[in-house]
């Protein structure tokens, strides 16, 4: 008999962070409420904030089957249902969050549409329409596609255009970008009002956009505290308070959330106390944590005063949108195609002038090194989320070349444990501060500021 | 330029794809290198470029790709990026990259930042086939077209444009003609045969491809004999096959290959450019709307089985017009965008009766040999 895998679970070191759990289950359990209530639920990939806020400003509660995978993964509930896609002929290969979303469907399907009881957090009820995305990874379509087989729910798919760092500076393409994602937005609240049968609350949908830039931009301030020696923020801490960030920062609840998260930060910075008592090394994190073992990362920090200071780019609030794009614009849906392009560009000049490709998941590591004086980078290549990992041996390339800082690869997954072996995580770490230490020496002598 | 002609010909340009893209490079030419079957090859043509199919080589082993590349990705785009660094492609004028999956996407971009042409340009596609869409694709296009001018140092006029798309379009419709030899029962060439004239024309000028084309058919048509009768006539669909290694695998295990969805072969070819006043116009409709991949999403329809014959409905006419009676995936592991047709895609063909082989393939020679079992139980369970 297999010996049961562990997960390693973590404590995080602020008072905030370990109630931001507290959203992902509101989440199912104010969608269950709604199906209960007789309103629509949706369910929608993460899309950088480009069509939620749309959809909720119409009395859509929306569930992130992304996130219910990591939340399966964090109570070790997915191999069942990875199995059970996979059994319907969903290849092995694919994301482990699809696998885990197709299995349940499937058994969502075979329960009369009834969240089984066994579902992790209740489950996910079934949903009107699926909001798929065409930022990041052709899974977060493609899935949505393949969820056809299980039940009836129309599929709208966001366009979200991907500019290349060159092509950004083409005359005309960046105002081109923006008018085409208005104009799916646009389609977009056509195919609500359909779907939903009422008119859109443009009212609603303005002040759902200002709450949420008010949230964001403190979530920003917050990372900006980061910067700050010792940095009062760890990793785990983050995967925690960016769920409000990601999937509800046009709620006042998560407005008033951040507010108390950055009180927190902000006296922990003012009275010189760091995330972890010793900071000696200060490191950084790419892309998807291992999400059943986050707690790792705080060992790691025991042992060798390790602070992981930033993270996960995709998952953070990009600094506010400047003045001079919001000036003039009453439009909440050009507001929020600027917001998401600029999620994605904002660092197009710096990565132009650096000379790096891409400028998602790539350019702003290269920003962050110099900016949080990082150390290092723990490069964490997934088996089984590929777009956010197609780029990490790159990145680790460009920035031993450009900046000096290296990078420490462990493999694994972001929802089967069995790919990361903790062993050989804590072997590599152990080696590593050497390679810190030799790289610190490096950056002095070549007139680094760090 | 080599003495060959037709089949033989086309052999030779399979075996050493860039061949003739060295020679007009030598002679003074240039050469666009492109990612998947987006990068419209008309502009191309238009400008004065020799539109070269970038290829990987299942024969290479790879030793540098992990220094740019996980392995939990595409192997095809691993094998690109392998054969990239070591030099192979390094005479290109032009890099085109394309947003055709995430693959090509990241790889555009890696392969930029460390292979430098004088021109490049990173076309980004948009997912649908919405109006917008295709509005916006169309704006892409110009752009490309732009970046084409500055590198080859002379505009492509429109009429240049619609040009070139008349003789890309009678290429496509030589194609047609090419694959329609082999509706008969036995078919007249091997898809060994199909496959080196696929690869050959995506390596040579468009006016060369088209008079090696009516070659070929010339000589097949009056072809005493072809491939011998087999039980299974067979649809390919799925990602690409560029090695003969892999498709005489196949035929050597009972099975002939009639037809083929794939993207370097039917996908690449089968439908025209409409020939409009704006030329963009009908190179948008045509690459974004009209080529099917599932890469592009399709609005889901009203039902289940319009959603399922939207995606797929046109396989069923290959079905029919080949006499197809069973059908091979071809997935090179790591492909999500073909990965997660595999259950839906599955079903549509069984439920037409036709018995459906999964495979998910290492884009190199040397894994091809457990195959043949594989294949040899499909043969079987055919008939």
């Amino acid at each position: 008999m297999d010996e049961k895998i562990k997960t390693i679970r973590s404590n995080k070191t602020l008072e905030t962070a370990r109630e931001a759990t507290l959203f992902a289950k509101k989440m199912l359990t104010s969608a269950r409420d709604a199906v209960a209530a007789g309103k629509p639920v949706g369910w929608s990939m993460f899309e950088w904030w480009l069509g939620a806020s749309v959809a909720k400003a119409m009395g859509v509660e929306l569930l992130y089957p992304e996130n219910y995978g990591a939340f399966c993964a964090a109570v070790g509930k997915v191999e069942a249902y990875m199995d059970y896609a996979e059994m319907d002929g969903v290849p092995g290969t694919t994301c482990g969050y699809a696998r885990n979303c197709m299995g349940y469907a499937r058994r969502l399907k075979e329960n009369d549409y009834v969240p089984p009881a066994d579902a992790p957090g209740g489950g996910m009820p079934k949903p009107l329409f699926l909001l798929g995305c065409g930022a990041v990874c052709d899974a977060r379509y493609k899935w949505f596609q393949g969820l056809g087989r299980y039940m009836d729910a129309p599929v709208f798919t966001l366009e979200f255009p991907q500019t290349g760092p060159m092509e950004y500076f083409i005359r005309g393409n960046k105002e081109n970008n923006i008018k085409f994602m208005v104009q799916e937005l646009r389609a977009f609240v056509a195919f609500l009002e359909k779907i939903v049968g009422k008119k859109m609350n443009w009212d609603q949908l303005s002040e759902r956009v200002d709450i949420m830039f008010k949230t964001h931009r403190l979530a920003h301030e917050v990372d900006l505290l980061r910067k700050n020696a010792p940095c009062p923020v760890f990793c785990t801490d983050f995967w925690a308070i960016m769920i409000p960030v990601m999937y509800m920062p046009d709620e006042q609840e998560s407005l008033d959330f951040y507010k108390r998260v950055y009180a927190e930060v902000k006296n922990k910075v003012d009275n010189h106390v760091g995330a972890i008592p010793n900071e000696k090394y200060r490191m950084m994190f790419a892309e998807l944590p291992p999400w059943p073992l986050l707690g790792i990362f705080e060992e790691f920090a025991e042992k060798h005063g390790t602070n992981f200071v930033m993270e996960s780019w995709n998952y953070h609030a990009p600094p506010p949108l400047p003045e001079e794009e919001r000036a003039g614009i009453n439009d909440p849906l050009e507001l929020l195609a600027r917001y998401s392009y600029h999620k994605f560009n904002e660092g197009a000049a710096f990565a132009y002038e650096k000379g790096v490709e891409p400028t998602i998941f790539t350019s702003y590591y290269l920003q962050y090194a110099k900016d949080y004086k990082a150390d290092g980078l723990f490069c964490h290549p997934l088996l089984s989320c590929r777009p956010a990992t197609y780029t990490l041996m790159h990145l680790r390339n460009l920035l031993l070349q450009k900046m000096k800082v290296p990078s420490v690869v462990v493999e694994g997954d972001i929802v089967d444990l069995r790919v990361f072996n903790v062993d050989e995580a804590y072997a590599k770490m152990d080696a590593f501060t050497e390679t810190m230490d030799y790289y610190r020496e490096v950056r002095k002598k070549e007139g680094f500021e760090w | 330029m080599s003495e060959k002609r037709g089949l033989v010909r086309a052999e030779e340009i399979c075996g050493d794809h860039e061949q003739r893209a060295k020679e007009i490079k030598a002679g003074g030419g240039k050469v666009a290198g492109y990612f998947c079957c987006y990068p419209p090859v008309e502009l191309m043509t238009a400008s004065g470029y020799l539109p070269l199919r970038i290829l990987g080589d299942m024969n290479e082993p790879l030793t540098e790709a992990d220094n740019y590349l996980p392995t939990a990705m595409c192997c095809f785009y691993r094998s690109v990026i392998d054969v990239g660094m070591k030099g192979r492609y390094n005479y290109l004028d032009a890099f085109l990259g394309a947003h055709a999956c995430d693959g090509a996407e990241r790889v555009s971009y890696v392969w930029r930042s460390y292979l430098k042409s004088p021109c490049s340009f990173y076309l980004d596609l948009p997912h649908t086939n919405h109006a917008a869409a295709l509005e916006f694709m169309r704006k892409q296009l110009i752009y490309l077209n732009e970046e084409l001018e500055k590198g080859a140092g002379k505009k492509a006029t429109p009429e240049m444009i619609r040009e070139a798309v008349r003789v890309h379009n009678r290429q496509r419709a030589l194609v047609r003609e090419l694959y329609g030899l082999n509706r008969v029962d036995p078919p007249l060439l091997s898809g060994s045969e199909v496959l080196q004239v696929m690869v050959a024309i995506m390596s040579i000028p468009v006016e060369e491809g088209n008079a090696l084309l009516a070659e070929v058919i010339e000589e097949v048509k009056g072809r005493e004999r072809g491939p011998e009768k087999k039980k299974g006539r067979i649809l390919i669909w799925g990602s690409l096959i560029d090695n003969i290694a892999l498709t005489r695998l196949i035929e050597e295990c009972g099975l002939n290959i009639v037809i083929d969805d794939t993207a370097i072969g039917t996908r690449s070819f089968w439908v025209d450019v409409d020939e409009m006043e704006d030329p963009f116009a009908g190179l948008a409709v045509r690459y974004l709307d009209k080529v099917v991949c599932p890469r592009t999403f399709r609005d889901t329809g009203e039902t289940r089985q319009k959603d399922l014959d939207n995606r797929f409905g046109y396989l069923k006419e290959m079905v029919k017009g080949w006499q197809v009676n069973g059908v091979y995936f071809n997935i090179i592991r790591n492909c999500d965008i073909h990965g997660y047709e595999i259950p839906e895609l599955r079903d549509y063909f069984e439920s037409m009766g036709l018995p459906v082989l999964v495979v998910e393939q290492d884009y190199t020679t040397t894994a091809l040999a457990p195959l043949r079992t594989r294949f040899q139980a499909f043969a079987e369970s055919i008939g």
